[in-house]
């Protein structure tokens, strides 16, 4: 016993100082996996920024101001600088190259308003056109301040109370706090710590078992007196190692992430400091250990690493889609995701995010089917090996 | 000292049939072309294999492609259990102690691959330390292999870059790191030059002498010349049986052959006749 668990130690230290060696990958997955996050993360930021700046500049772009002296003098009086559309806005509109959405004002817009018809007044924006188009309900609220600024004042020559035009007050009350309005936009993060987990796993769990079959040193490996259990829990927890190193350095990014967050507002409602990365990292050593074993147990059937991938992708897509379910926020959540692996640690980081406590059964549920998961997985790698090796 | 005793081994067939099933009948065994099928539609690689090397000689393995070389001496590596037969390394059956038998024993299999991005030097540590010697132990006997085997040089480089001599060096330094008293290699000289071959081949005459400890060596090949320069007995298997057994000389004498060749084809073609009547 003494023995294989020197075994253990021994094969997990080779695996790790080979998968280390594997520079090339190992880079391509920092890139991809670690980097990406932060990544998005700032052109989120940038974005936010760049609607903050524009709800702040307090202009609005109308085509035909000189046709309404009396919406001008409204708009001036708001505080806001009227600028003339270009001539082609429709165009530029389509083409996302003009970033505010278009006032039309008709040309006999002042006589109408005056006899009492209703002028209409367009505004023109292009739904694929997201920063204009979030830039329409302020347009909408501002022109819906002249309506009633107009319809105030001819009631007041009548003698008319202005409350009987507003027989109700309506008022907002938003339920949600700080951190859950973040979520709205942060909720990705655990994702990208997911998927970091998953490609860290991936290509390690692929080279201990489809790759050493297909380089042929398998069979002399076997041919050593170890266990082979001994043999399989040092691959697997050299997987886990690096599945694990790839999640810290993930979780971790995030943190100098934030500082270079262009948006105040953002900045303040994303709340994720060391606090939240350990809690990270803590839910997703067990995914770490499950998809290190399952990959490894689909991986060891097939006879060359390319065979591997192909085979491999049906875990690599159920861990990607599974969290989908949270992000698309179908059904809210319901009890079963806690079952689901991905999914599970999916729930539970973003409620960390959203600064909600994790209960007992949260956090064991999730454990359990992540332990059973990676049992199984390096079981039925054992069980396999030595048919693996005489292919 | 080694010792194996009709030992026999079928594969169930791997044709027809889709997808899982057919991959994994596929992976349960080498099963060769050339190996008779009889109509129970498995193919028995091995029907009758016995043969005793003792120790301090060179015992070689020779028969026709697919004549069941390879998957005797995986057999022999506890890598698949025999379906009938006895094999006992140094007194221990394999397939009731196989851990211990593989203690005793040093194989070079069919599959000799080293791990590309470790140097040779890793290579040969890492098969030192799973047989449980110290890591320093494991060391000296790298450096002291590699002494022998001329690949000093080699040492401190990275497998990834290795001509194919290069490659089976290091795989029998690794193999032999234990220092173990029996030898099996399948097919040691395949993919070889001439001045590897001969250089291999001094090394084993040299493990067989007392200095080179006396060791029991078991080697597979399909060349004539190897037997005839370095084997001390000869096994001459075909159709998965063992169907002569002797030095060189004995069995010129046997067939009345001079040429060993000669004697090597009547021996195989008198056991296809046999193998012939036996399917029939």
């Amino acid at each position: 016993m003494k023995r294989s668990i020197a075994a253990v130690a021994i094969v997990l230290r080779k695996e790790l100082r080979d998968a280390l060696r594997d520079r090339r990958t190992l880079m391509t997955v920092l890139v991809s996996a670690v980097l990406m996050g932060p990544l998005v993360l700032l052109a989120i930021s940038g974005l936010v920024a760049s609607l903050e700046a524009r709800a702040e500049q307090r202009e609005v772009v109308v085509a035909g101001i000189a046709n309404a002296p009396t919406l001008r003098n409204y708009l001036e009086r708001q505080t806001y600088v009227v600028k003339e559309a270009p001539r082609d806005f429709e165009s530029q509109l389509r083409r996302s190259t003009l970033h505010d959405p278009v006032v039309v004002v008709p040309e006999h817009f002042e006589a109408e308003l005056v006899r009492g018809d209703v002028p209409v007044v367009e505004i023109v924006s292009d739904s694929a056109n997201q920063r204009a188009e979030a830039s329409t309900a302020r347009i909408e609220r501002l022109l819906g301040g002249f309506s009633r600024e107009r319809a105030l004042l001819s009631l007041a020559l009548r003698g008319v109370s202005a409350q009987v035009l507003e027989p109700m007050e309506v008022e907002d009350r938003d339920l949600a706090s700080t951190q859950t309005r973040a979520t709205r936009i942060t909720g990705m993060l655990p994702y990208f710590v997911m998927m970091a987990v998953l490609y860290g796993a991936l290509n390690a769990a692929l080279d201990t078992t489809a790759g050493e079959r297909e380089r042929g040193s398998l069979e002399p490996l076997l041919m050593n007196p170890t266990e082979r259990w001994a043999l399989v829990a040092g691959k697997w927890g050299a997987v886990v190692c690096v599945s694990v190193l790839i999640a810290v350095l993930s979780c971790f990014s995030f943190l100098p992430g934030q500082w270079v967050l262009r948006s105040d507002t953002l900045q303040a409602m994303f709340q994720y400091g060391p606090r939240e990365a350990g809690l990270f990292i803590l839910l997703l050593l067990p995914l770490a250990a499950a998809l290190s074993a399952v990959l490894m147990a689909v991986a060891i059937r097939s006879r060359t690493f390319k065979e591997a991938q192909a085979s491999s992708t049906v875990v690599v897509l159920a861990v990607s889609l599974l969290p989908l379910v949270n992000v698309f926020d179908l059904g809210g959540e319901a009890p079963w995701h806690l079952w689901a692996p991905a999914l599970a640690q999916n729930t539970l980081m973003t409620r960390v995010l959203k600064g909600e406590a994790l209960d007992a059964w949260q956090v064991l549920v999730p454990l359990g089917v992540c332990a059973a998961l990676a049992a199984s997985g390096v079981w039925s790698v054992a069980r396999q090996l030595h048919q693996a090796a005489v292919k | 000292m080694i010792e194996v005793r009709r030992l026999a081994k079928s594969f169930a067939v791997a044709a027809r049939g889709s997808g899982w099933r057919r991959i994994r009948k596929a992976d349960r065994g080498a099963a060769t072309a050339n190996a008779p099928t009889l109509d129970d539609g498995r193919v028995h690689a091995v029907v009758d294999v016995s043969f005793a090397a003792p120790d301090g000689r060179i015992t070689g393995l020779l028969g026709p492609n697919g004549a069941g070389k390879t998957t005797t001496l995986r057999m022999l590596a506890a890598l698949i259990a025999p379906d009938a037969g006895t094999m006992r390394v140094d007194g221990i059956d394999v397939v009731a102690r196989p851990r211990e038998a593989l203690a005793r024993m040093g194989v070079l299999s069919d599959a000799r691959g080293l791990y590309p991005r470790l140097t040779a030097r890793e290579n040969i540590v890492y098969y030192g330390e799973l047989h449980g010697m110290g890591r320093d132990a494991a060391e000296a006997r790298a450096v002291e292999l590699a002494r022998r085997f001329e690949m000093t040089a080699l040492l401190d480089r990275r497998a990834g870059g290795f001509s194919q001599g290069e490659r089976m060096k290091t795989a029998l330094c690794r193999a032999l790191v234990h220092d173990p008293p029996n030898i099996v290699l399948d097919e040691p000289t395949n993919g070889l030059d001439v001045l590897a071959t001969r250089a291999l081949r001094d090394s084993l005459r040299w493990l067989r002498t007392p200095e080179g400890g006396a060791k029991c060596i078991v080697f597979s090949t399909h060349i004539m010349q190897e037997v005839e320069r370095l084997c001390d007995g000869v096994v001459v298997v075909a159709h998965g049986r063992t169907v002569a057994t002797g030095t060189v000389d004995e069995l010129l004498a046997k067939t009345g052959q001079r040429d060993f060749e000669e004697a090597f084809v009547e021996l195989a073609f008198v056991a296809e006749r046999g193998a012939a009547e036996v399917a029939s």
